[in-house]
């Protein structure tokens, strides 16, 4: 279609009978990083298990590096390269942390980096290092997530979907998160970053896109950012202010 | 006396290992898809009458039929799951939809055996011929030999599940579906994967059975049960508590029928399942928080 690496056009999807996206469309650029923020239940998550293949659309297209993969399965998206970190995930609590990283380069197209990539997984994440043999579900909410992040990153991501990675955690290991995040993409990985923090977006981010209502509400620049004020008043409606 | 004793540990461990095989295979499914499978014991059946009539009726020897009741056992595992489980994937009712669905894939195969194979006793001849002794207690060695294969098996099982990127990926979505699709797992075929491997178990089960029992429409039936009372005791959900829990169980009904004879042992069976159940409701060997 274009030059995009990812191209989601008016897709319509939901759950059964009740629609979430209403012809939502947004794109990611090569080495692009692209922040999506908005109320809760007003389609972020849904738009990103569509883009994964975990959720069909009712209409629309997914065209990624090209080629249509509206309807192909989880398993032949991640393959291409188009990784998707899922909200609060506690993968699979009865395996290890190495086991699981070592399992999550499952695809042949990551097994054949998967060594070092366990290795940039730990240098990323020294916690995770050091937890090597523990269970996932002994693991605490930070720890799950780094984890969460650190499989993401053994599938050979070429772009990384991550669904608000820091949710619910302290201060501390959200600083630690940002660092982490921002050196993956400095690494030349592309990424869409859901998040309910403006600010965090807007230190690792290009590009925004207001999601409400199933639909784009808006799109910020980063070049042309409107300033702190503006982006309140968008996120809560002017009579927060 | 010791005589009585070795003979009855040794019947225990027999009836130990063939319930630790079934009880495998059903708790394979249960862990991977979250299905019960009532058609488990009726997959027994059909491998033993097809490993009978490739070994007998056909005379192709003992192997070729033992290959293909294992064979044809994994085949019918994989078309019900694809027929009678996979249209209720993600349904909200599923558990309850697939009790339906395997118990008339289990009715379908019981009266398919009839009718193909009528209601003559069948049997199949023994792996080994003669008998071993041990300890002074003279086992035949047939029975002997099972008692070898199951534990071996088992162990494969467990070497599978553990290590193999196949055998982790099984578990993997077993643990989460989602977040095994997103790392690049085919999970409906890892479905098909784990109920086909684990009617290939009972297969198995049915051909070293079809030599001890005579082989009958029903013969998956009572094993059934017991595997059920197995995984239960055990605790759904994890290959060694399944495994530990078949041995106790065999052990126990072995010395319930020396001390309190054929009939009293169901029944005391069920009663211990009952007071398990009771006071330990995740199982024996099961996790409070599972």
């Amino acid at each position: 279609m274009t030059t995009s690496l990812l191209e989601a056009s008016h897709i319509y999807a939901g759950y059964g009978e009740v629609p979430v996206l209403r012809d939502i469309t947004v794109h990611v650029g090569a080495g692009e990083a692209v922040g999506m923020f908005g109320p809760n239940g007003h389609g972020k998550t849904t738009l990103l298990r569509t883009i994964s293949g975990l959720l069909r659309p009712s209409n629309g297209t997914v065209h990624f590096d090209g080629d249509d993969v509206t309807i192909a399965k989880p398993s032949d998206i991640v393959g291409r390269g188009l990784v998707h970190a899922q909200q609060g995930n506690m993968l699979f609590g009865d395996m290890g942390v190495a086991e699981t990283l070592e399992l999550a380069a499952f695809k042949p197209r990551a097994r054949a980096g998967a060594k070092a990539a366990l290795e940039r997984v730990y240098a990323l994440f020294p916690r995770l290092a050091e937890r090597r043999k523990q269970l996932a579900r002994t693991l605490s909410g930070g720890e799950r997530q780094m984890l969460s992040i650190g499989c993401a990153l053994m599938c050979a991501p070429r772009l990384l979907l991550l669904d608000e990675p820091t949710l619910g955690l302290s201060p501390r290991l959200k600083e630690e998160l940002a660092v982490a995040i921002g050196e993956i993409h400095e690494s030349g990985i592309p990424l869409i970053l859901v998040e309910q923090d403006v600010e965090f977006l807007l230190s690792l981010t290009d590009r925004l896109y207001l999601v409400e209502h199933g639909e784009v509400a808006r799109e910020i620049d980063q070049a042309s950012a409107p300033d702190h004020q503006e982006i309140m008043d968008m996120y809560f409606g002017t009579a927060a202010t | 006396m010791t005589e009585t004793l070795i003979a009855t540990i040794v019947s225990g461990l027999l009836l130990g290992s063939l319930y630790a095989l079934m009880a495998s295979g059903l708790s394979l499914v249960w862990t991977t898809l979250g299905v019960f499978n009532f058609a488990h014991g009726a997959l027994m059946t059909f491998g033993a009458f097809v490993a009978w009539t490739v070994a007998e009726a056909w005379g192709l020897g003992l192997l070729a039929g033992a290959v293909a009741g294992v064979g044809a056992a994994a085949l019918a595992g994989v078309l019900i799951e694809l027929l009678l489980v996979r249209p209720f994937y993600g349904h909200r009712n599923m558990l309850l939809i697939t009790v339906m669905t395997t118990l008339a894939a289990m009715i379908i195969l019981q009266n398919g055996a009839q009718v193909i194979w009528g209601a003559r006793l069948k049997q199949l001849p023994p792996i080994v011929e003669g008998n071993v002794s041990i300890f002074g207690a003279v086992v035949s060695a047939h029975e002997a030999l099972i008692i070898v294969i199951a534990p071996l098996v088992l162990l494969l099982l467990w070497w599978f599940a553990s290590t193999t990127r196949t055998g982790r990926s099984l578990r993997a979505v077993g643990q989460n579906q989602d977040s095994a699709a997103l790392i690049g797992i085919d999970v409906p075929r890892a479905f098909s994967l784990a109920f086909g491997l684990s009617a290939a178990l009972a297969g198995l089960t049915g051909v070293l059975l079809g030599s001890i029992r005579f082989i009958t429409p029903s013969l998956g039936a009572e094993p059934l049960v017991k595997a059920m009372i197995v995984v239960i005791f055990g605790g759904l959900g994890s290959l060694g508590a399944s495994a530990g829990a078949a041995f106790v169980i065999g052990m126990l009904e072995a010395f319930l029928v020396l001390w309190l004879g054929l009939y009293w042992t169901p029944s005391i069976l069920f009663l211990l399942l009952i007071l398990v159940l009771v006071f330990r409701p995740n199982g024996l060997f099961g996790r409070a928080n599972a």
